[in-house]
């Protein structure tokens, strides 16, 4: 025995993972499955045709944000523009400290004027929860974590909604893509979104520990199918979505993510506002992208990238995928974002490979 | 799980079956059952001198890259090319259709092998 013990957190649903002999691995401070019996190949599979697969994915945090000026405190401490959300969306955002870099990527939920409740991501919680806290002095906010209450359950696939609805008191046809409900699960009250990480359709669902495994249970009995961590990291390589230790970090802006689009400079002061307008206008130090291995291997994380001969950068997320073979995203040079001969550096071999678009594969997420 | 008796292991769980003076490796039910779904594998070049231990092979499951180490010296004759296609083989038949290089034993040594029931015993322990 080792001298020095990391205690692991676990889900209310860890004898559930064993039980279905899910391989347990140490992730973001929780014992996670990263796979079960089926294997992550049939589980990818399970998502992407047609089943309905069901993620614990309660490592990630919540925080509930209420009070007079939750909308203006939001605005300052988020990137998006919260002012355009209505009662009961989804939104995609991000938390930047002063340097324009990423803290983390959040999802928003607008409940009313004065109440919103945030997703962030398991590894930032501490990090997370005490920069808000910090921040809401002079706002007439509560910030709460609410994490160690909230179990967090993905469905996504295209029979997700089938397995879900008979669990819920409200018609799961009304949610639109990035929208949310307050919802009776069995009688308790929860959070249903469709949302996902995965490039499928599918649903969210918040709910208090106390329910996890009753749900969880119905849910199987539905058809749903349990999913892996490693499942999971394909499905959302092949979308392009980012991950915080990946493509984004506190050595990154979204002007090097590609996120922008969730950075509305022209929404009024926020964190991060005046760093990441001097990076826009100076130009970016590096650039993500998207690339499709020509020869044959599998591009993995670090693996460095080299443009016409020349180390450029190198692979933040890679894999193989059974769609669409060896990809992966980079971060190059960049005067080498879209033009220059790319290869890949396996074992130290250059592979050749090509730029490509996002999503590596279709999305079927329901807009 | 199987453990064919009329083959050699490793404490790296790799197999070695030996034919005359040519040896078949690959790695063993159990290596493949702990690496998970085999995506990719990299076979050595036909020709090529190996050293007993020496890494000659890599095999990559969806979250691992694994060297594949060698149970004899010898010189690689031929490689499964089938795997290039069908690298799940690894997983499927690991003892058959999985095998990975065969190689003309050259008598420069070989690393501690065991009999089939000395490596039921080293699963165990």
């Amino acid at each position: 025995m080792s001298d020095v013990e990391i205690t692991l957190a676990k889900t209310a649903l860890f004898d559930a993972h064993v039980a279905l002999a899910g391989k347990m691995v140490p992730f973001a401070g929780f014992e996670m499955p990263v796979q079960y019996k089926l294997g992550a190949l049939k589980e990818y599979n399970a998502v992407r045709d047609g089943e309905a697969g069901i993620f614990d994915i309660t490592h990630m945090g919540q925080v509930r944000v209420s009070g007079n000026d939750a909308l203006a405190y939001l605005q300052y401490v988020t990137t998006n523009d919260v002012s355009k959300l209505v009662d009961g969306q989804v939104q995609y955002s991000a938390l930047l400290n002063d340097s324009g870099m990423f803290i983390d990527d959040i999802t928003t939920y607008k409940i009313s004027d004065v109440e919103y409740y945030l997703c962030i991501n398991a590894a930032n919680r501490y990090k997370d929860v005490a920069h808000l806290q910090a921040e809401a002095a002079g706002f007439d906010v509560s910030v709460v974590d609410e994490s160690d209450d909230t179990t967090l359950l993905a469905l996504q696939g295209a029979a997700a909604q089938a397995a879900l609805q008979p669990l819920l008191d409200r018609d799961l046809e009304s949610i639109g893509y990035y929208k949310f409900a307050q919802v009776k699960v069995g009688g308790v009250a929860g959070i249903v979104s469709r949302t996902g990480y995965t490039g499928e359709d599918g649903f969210e669902v918040y709910i208090p520990n106390s329910i996890a495994v009753d749900v969880w249970d119905d849910l199987l009995q539905n058809g749903a199918v349990p999913i892996g961590l490693a499942a999971r990291d394909m499905l959302r390589t092949e979308m392009g979505y980012a991950l915080y230790g990946h493509e984004i970090s506190d050595a990154v802006t979204p002007v090097e993510a590609k996120l922008m689009w969730i950075t509305k400079l022209d929404k009024g002061n926020f964190i991060g506002k005046a760093a990441v307008e001097a990076r826009k206008s100076a130009g970016p130090q590096q650039r993500l992208i998207a690339i499709k291995l020509v020869g044959r291997g599998i591009p993995r994380e670090h693996y460095p990238v080299s443009v016409d001969g020349a180390l450029s950068g190198e692979i933040t997320s890679g894999m193989f995928s059974p769609m669409a073979g060896g990809v992966a995203l980079a971060y190059v040079k960049p005067e080498h974002a879209e033009s220059g001969d790319l290869s890949v550096e396996i074992r130290g071999k250059q592979v050749a490979a090509e730029r490509a678009k996002l999503p590596f594969v279709r999305s079927n997420v329901r807009r | 799980m199987t453990i064919p008796a009329n083959i050699k292991y490793t404490k790296d769980h790799e197999w070695v079956r030996i034919d005359g003076d040519i040896a078949t490796f690959g790695i063993t039910d159990h290596a493949q059952e702990a690496l998970g779904d085999i995506v990719f594998v990299e076979l050595p070049e036909v020709g090529r001198t190996i050293d007993a231990g020496e890494a000659y092979a890599v095999v990559e499951s969806v979250k691992a890259v694994s060297d594949v180490y060698a149970p004899i010296a010898g010189e690689v004759v031929e490689v499964n090319e089938g795997l290039e296609g069908e690298p799940e083989k690894v997983n499927t038949d690991a003892f058959g259709g999985g095998w990975i290089a065969k190689v003309k034993v050259s008598g420069d040594g070989s690393v501690e092998l065991m009999s089939d029931d000395e490596y039921t015993t080293f699963l165990e322990e």
